[in-house]
């Protein structure tokens, strides 16, 4: 690992300062889990490292009036097991539950989470691939079984956050703080895709870190459901995961959310399933015409159309799951 | 079973369980020593290409840099890299992405890892093949002079196998792949050296001190005898680890220069391309059979991919189990652009299993027969094409013990037929290896007190050979298990052993074991007759003391013989010099796998599974039952996830890690049944038969032949990953 100052940020404004005072030379570090392997592979190699964890504060789930929020240092394993999240949030608690390992849940972050790099193999690998300032996207051309199909090009890395769609299915806020100011912007539009910006994942400024994420209390009658599926049992990343949140009222569903990761560079909302599903009965012909929805502008590669039919079929799955 | 035992064909506790469990286990890795040099190694970014220039001076100008070598000042070959002799340690024409370039020693691991980013390097790109089909094409680069596909195939042909399929009422035509899967241990490569005057000591993660002593002197152009190979434990090899490395190279090198001891550590990444794995495989088979069953032809023209240079066979080995008139075998060894190819567990075997166990389910189904019946309608009389007689053979009983075990013929009924996403199937697959016996050494002290030391040149590399030594000494001493203690691991202090690989270590080395036990035996009564003026066959050696037969009670201690200022009775055989004659010595295996498949997400999940084994008599059941269940485990992943990938572009591995590879998890093992059916081998060491290599022969096909008895889909490809099973049923 190459060698790097190790900065203790005391306050979010310190964090933010530090950060602005080395622009692309230094990244915020919580847990590491991602980031202390990218430094070991050298696809990072900051010069200046500043540790949010020594920032009070920053850890605690706040239940209020007609919100909950999350600090972004808030343990992952904290979402599962602190209890304050009820049935109301039940598709965060799944997707909390099935991240990573237990050793990896039990340090990782909910902010790290949101903020990890992608796991696309050729960004991991030693080629210097468009999104590590090089000038190609090896995927499309290359070895894709774990690539995009919705939302892609000119990179066609999927977005590896399993609680990123399980929040935007809440719609969850994103706060943000930064050097010229604090904004608070929907989490959905906190990603971006790659035609936005083909270096990062999000729009964190070099001097901007996630400080916080806010979800609305869903209206009542709400349930909400996490499909992930993987490869192996544990410890995995999605091949493709679902995050589905639904109300039904009166026999006719009122208000949908399905937002899906492991298939686009970022977590993916489809709007499609969503109209496919709203005003309509809760039943197996609409939700497979949701599911069919969802996938109708899916452009696979030449190894990854199984996600194209393992994407409806978990859509199903986990509509089924809130029939 | 014929025999008793005091201490056999039971379930002992390792010898160094405590050791391990508590982290008192010196590994390589463990060891340092006082000024001890880190070393890092650069490697070639490029598939194939000719280095035309280094630059190292900006990395030796780095502070705590102290030497840096490459092919431009070091020219060893490194024997055991090549079986043509085609490789240096440095190549100047590099092969594969990851093939050394150069390495740099400094004084801690950091700064060599910088000082490799400061080392330029000019090179010129060659075209590079990466794929079986693309280094086959006529028009490929040749990776070596004479072509990337060798002319001459390895293989036998038994009757006229063009006559067998006319004879058949039923043909099978079908083509396998099968895929690179790295060794995946868990300890990663080290390599210390450092040397005392003339002489080197090098503390290896070895599979064979012996081996890596003798290649380590030939490339050093050293005498054997100022060569001392250290490996007290080690960390998992399963036969990447049987010989002298390039690594281990470059530590004597940079220790020799700069007066150090120097490591050279891997990272995981490193381990998974710089070694080798098992070497996949294009596979053709063409397979008649008659209505009953029988089959008439069984012919096979293999292909394996051995990457850049030639490191082990390339053969394939599964055709010999059935009893077929007509064979014909011919297997053809192909260069790549990518890490090389070489010993993986049972190596030439659950490749080439996986592909004829599945080609004939195919032909079971279509004659309308069960998988079972078929199997047993063809088992083996007589060995290979020489129709050697058996030493011993127990197949049929362990696949009728294994499937009354497993239920095969209920579930079969059972399975009949399904309907809803979640699937159910069995599948059965069989397997063998050879059981050789040959040369190896052992001695064996009884001190005066009664207590037993044993020295043997093994290096226990998981499979509790340490264990199995000092069993076999009691056995053979008829003395408490407790009494023995076993010396391993040191050339300077061990007698030879031929190395842990192949099966050898109990048939070789436990022979030994049993004849410096006789000797020493031999030679405390001989002493004791004399001493006490009786007849030796009126005395024996029974609990550490000398006993007069015909007088129970009556025993003299160790030093009323031998005398107060002799420490021990010393019996050392250096040459075992085993006979068999013109017998074949197999151990054989029945596998039963049952699996869940989701068919509305391809995912599968093995759900029960039966091992029964003929291994002979069994030394020690505990260490042989985990051998066979990390075997399956092994031979799962092998089915399900693991392969090494290369980008078909640039050649460039793009998961060579763990996760990457993904081998199974603990949750998704299920209890795996482990059976032995005892029949005692007139060869053997008390009766036993190999048993390490064959645990992950039959494992893929039988999880392949459930896959497709649950889903109907047949994927010829490995590894069976969800993606095949969803674009598989697209088609049903």
């Amino acid at each position: 690992m190459k060698a790097f100052i190790h900065k203790n940020a005391t306050s979010v404004r310190e964090a933010v300062m530090l950060l602005g005072q080395h622009p692309g030379k230094a990244l915020p570090i919580a847990a590491g889990s991602d980031l202390l392997a990218e430094m070991k592979d050298r696809i990072e190699t900051p010069e200046v490292v500043v540790n949010l964890k020594t920032i009070p504060g920053l850890d605690k789930i706040q239940k209020r009036q007609d919100s909950i929020s999350i600090g972004a240092l808030v343990p992952i394993i904290e979402l599962v097991e602190s209890g304050l999240l009820g049935t109301n949030f039940q598709v965060l608690v799944e997707a909390a539950s099935v991240i990573a390992s237990p050793q990896i849940r039990n340090v990782g972050t909910v902010g790290g989470n949101l903020c990890q790099r992608p796991r696309c193999w050729y960004y991991r690998s030693d080629l210097q691939c468009l999104r590590k300032g090089g000038k190609t996207c090896f995927a499309p051309m290359g070895e894709n079984r774990y690539h995009a199909i919705l939302g892609a090009g000119p990179s066609y890395i999927v977005h590896p956050s399993d609680l990123a769609p399980a929040l935007i299915s809440l719609d969850a806020k994103a706060r943000i703080a930064g050097g010229s100011g604090d904004r608070t912007i929907a989490l959905e539009q906190f990603f971006v895709l790659p035609t936005t910006n083909v270096r990062r994942e999000n729009v964190l400024r070099p001097d901007e870190i996630l400080t916080e994420i806010i979800i609305p209390l869903p209206a009542p009658g709400t349930k909400s459901t996490y499909w992930k599926q993987m490869e192996r049992d544990a410890w995995d990343f999605a091949l493709v995961s679902v995050a589905a949140a639904v109300r039904v009222q009166d026999g006719k569903v009122a208000q949908a959310r399905v937002a899906m990761g492991g298939v686009a560079p970022v977590p993916w909302r489809s709007h499609e399933a969503e109209a496919a599903l709203v005003g309509k009965a809760l039943d197996e012909i609409n939700i497979a015409e949701a599911a069919q929805q969802a996938m109708k502008s899916a452009r696979p590669l030449r190894d990854n159309a199984y996600k194209v039919d393992l994407a409806k079929n978990i859509i199903k799955g986990a509509l089924q799951k809130l029939a | 079973m014929a025999r008793e035992f005091q201490h056999l064909s039971k379930s002992t506790p390792r010898i160094d369980a405590l050791e391990r469990v508590t982290g008192q286990a010196r590994y390589a890795e463990d060891v340092t020593l006082p000024g001890m040099l880190y070393a890092r190694v650069l490697r070639s970014p490029h598939p194939h290409a000719r280095v035309k220039s280094i630059d190292t001076s900006a990395a030796e100008a780095l502070p705590g840099v102290r030497a840096i070598i490459h092919s431009g000042n070091t020219k060893n070959t490194w024997s055991g890299g090549d079986m043509q002799g085609r490789r240096k340690v440095f190549s100047e024409v590099v092969r594969f992405v990851g093939e050394p370039v150069a390495c740099v020693a400094a004084v801690d691991r950091h700064i060599a890892e910088d000082a490799l980013q400061l080392i330029r390097v000019e090179y010129e790109q060659l075209p590079a093949a990466f794929s079986i089909d693309d280094a086959m094409k006529p028009d490929a680069t040749p990776i070596h002079p004479g072509g990337n596909l060798e002319q001459k195939p390895m293989g036998y042909e038994i009757g006229d196998v063009e006559e067998g399929l006319k004879q058949a009422d039923v043909r099978s035509e079908q083509t396998f792949r099968t895929k690179h899967v790295n060794n995946a241990q868990l300890e990663r490569r080290v390599s210390l050296a450092n040397w005392d005057g003339g002489r080197v000591t090098i503390w290896a993660s070895t599979q064979g001190i012996y081996n890596c002593q003798k290649d380590m002197a030939t490339d050093l152009g050293l005498p054997l005898s100022k060569v001392r190979i250290i490996c007290e434990y080690m960390g998992g090899g399963f036969g990447n680890k049987n010989q002298a490395y390039d690594f281990d190279m470059m530590a004597a090198l940079l220790s020799k220069q700069t007066r150090r001891p120097v490591r050279v550590e891997f990272n995981r990444h490193e381990d998974f391309i710089a070694v080798h794995g098992r070497w996949p495989t294009l596979q053709h088979y063409r397979i008649g059979a008659k209505k009953d069953g029988t089959i008439t032809a069984m012919h096979l023209k293999g292909y394996s991919g051995m990457g850049a240079y030639l490191r082990s066979s390339g053969d394939l080995a599964s055709v010999e189990i059935y009893n077929a008139a007509n064979v014909k075998k011919e297997v053809y060894r192909v260069y790549t652009n990518v890490s090389c190819s070489a010993n993986y567990r049972a190596p030439a075997f659950p490749q080439a299993f996986f592909a004829l166990e599945s080609a004939l389910d195919e032909i079971a189904a279509e004659i309308g027969m069960d998988p079972l019946e078929f199997r047993l309608k063809n088992l083996p009389t007589t060995w290979g094409e020489k129709k050697q007689q058996f030493s011993s053979i127990a197949l049929e009983e362990c696949i009728r013990q294994g499937a009354a075990a497993f239920g095969w013929a209920e579930k079969r009924r059972q399975y009949a037929n399904q309907t809803g996403d979640i699937r159910h199937g069995i599948g059965m697959g069989l397997g063998h290896f050879g059981s050789g016996l040959g040369p190896s050494s052992a001695t064996v002290k009884i001190f005066q007190d009664g207590s037993v030391k044993v020295f043997v040149g093994v290096t226990d590399v998981g499979t509790g050979a340490k264990t199995t030594m000092g069993l076999i000494a009691a056995e053979a001493l008829e003395i408490p298990f407790e009494s023995v203690s076993v010396v391993s691991g040191d050339t300077d202090v061990c007698p030879y052993s031929p190395g842990e690989s192949g099966s050898r270590t109990t048939g070789y080395t436990g022979v030994a074991v049993i004849q410096a036990c006789e000797k020493a035996k031999q030679e405390l009564l001989d002493q004791a007759a004399a001493q006490l003026k009786m007849k030796r066959e009126d005395l024996a050696f029974s609990n550490g003391a000398v006993v007069a037969k015909g007088e129970p009670g009556k025993s003299w201690k160790l030093t009323e013989i031998i005398g107060k200022n002799v420490d021990a009775i010393i019996g050392e055989v250096a040459n075992t010099r085993p006979a068999m004659g013109n017998v074949a010595r197999v151990c054989f295996a029945a596998h039963f796998a049952e699996v869940e498949v989701n068919l509305a997400t391809g995912k599968i999940r093995v759900t029960r599974y039966v091992a029964a084994h003929d291994s002979g008599i069994v030394i020690n059941k505990l260490t042989g039952g985990s051998q066979i269940k990390g075997g399956v485990v092994q031979g799962m992943g092998m089915a399900l996830r693991e392969e090494l990938i290369w980008d078909r572009r640039t050649g460039v591995p793009v998961n060579n890690y763990y996760h990457g590879v993904k081998p199974m998890l603990h949750p998704e093992v299920p209890d795996i049944e482990v059976l032995f059916v005892e029949k005692e081998d007139p060869y053997g060491p008390f009766g036993s038969k190999a048993l390490g290599e064959v645990p992950i022969v039959p494992v893929v096909g039988a999880i392949a032949n459930a896959v497709t008895h649950a889903t109907g889909v047949r994927v010829r490809e490995l590894p069976i990953t969800p993606d095949k099973i969803l674009m598989g049923l697209r088609k049903a």
